[in-house]
């Protein structure tokens, strides 16, 4: 495997594997879906790239998109649990106690 | 020049470690910014200038700056920055699995230096992004017009989901 396509795979995972885990606030899980995007943006930008492709080229313009709205959704979640419980703490969404 | 961008794809796995190593949210927006600093240089380093534009523009510029004004909410009285051993047993653990997953994979050998781009095809020089992103309004117009209307869509989410007071989704008072 080439080290640039290593690269971007490997830091997907990273980012997959910290939003897996346990976090203490919501916008940590938050920043490792955005950095999931972001590995993603440039693993769509390297296929057009290396395969001359040029209107490919829309395909990582199209993900920011739609990540944007992802983003948006789930800051707007955020600001609805901080007036909720006061924090951001995982700990407080306990509705689901299972 | 090879290894340059070598470095910057080091980088940007640092950048991902960063964040995914559990520390504050006030140092973990630094490693994405990092990462979409050094990935926007990336991209410009292989030649497509545009992709890279609308990546520090658009994300670092409109969505970073969105998320860095929402982690005042999550103000902790000691914050944890990467000098602390919590972050830094999460750090060595990702780093240990990405040894590890390299090493089973088998990814030492072969390594196939650069990806390979040009600027122009046979005797016209149209840039390449340039080019392809000019399609998303012409041919691609129905995708333009789906994206355009679901950020539009995404607005009302956010303000439905953010009202309290018996009509929002999450609100208990």
């Amino acid at each position: 495997m080439s080290p640039l396509h290593l690269s971007f795979y490997s830091s997907f995972t990273l980012s997959a594997l910290g939003l897996a885990f346990h976090r203490t606030h919501l916008i940590s899980a938050l920043l490792c879906l955005e950095s999931m995007m972001l590995s993603m943006y440039i693993a769509l930008s390297m296929w057009p790239i290396e395969n001359q492709a040029a209107s490919s080229i829309t395909m990582p313009v199209l993900m920011l998109t739609f990540s944007a709205c992802e983003a948006s959704a789930g800051l707007a979640l955020l600001v609805a649990t901080t007036r909720t419980h006061g924090s951001d703490h995982l700990h407080n969404l306990n509705l689901l106690q299972c | 020049m090879a290894y340059f961008v070598s470095f910057l794809g080091v980088c940007f796995v640092l950048g991902a470690l960063a964040v995914a190593s559990n520390p504050s949210p006030y140092y973990g927006v630094v490693g994405l910014v990092l990462g979409s600093a050094v990935g926007c240089g990336w991209l410009l380093s292989l030649g497509v200038s545009f992709v890279s534009l609308v990546l520090f523009m658009i994300y670092l510029g409109g969505m970073l700056v969105v998320f860095v004004y929402s982690v005042s909410l999550a103000a902790d009285p000691f914050p944890e920055a990467w000098g602390d051993w919590r972050v830094v047993v999460y750090g060595a653990g990702f780093v240990l699995v990405l040894a590890m997953g390299v090493i089973v994979g088998g990814f030492v050998e072969g390594w196939k230096f650069g990806v390979v781009t040009v600027d122009g095809g046979g005797v016209f020089f149209v840039r390449l992004d340039f080019s392809g992103v000019a399609v998303l309004y012409s041919y691609g117009v129905g995708m333009f017009l789906v994206a355009g209307w679901g950020l539009l869509l995404a607005l009302f989410v956010v303000l439905e989901v953010v009202r309290g007071l018996s009509r929002g989704a999450i609100r208990a008072v």
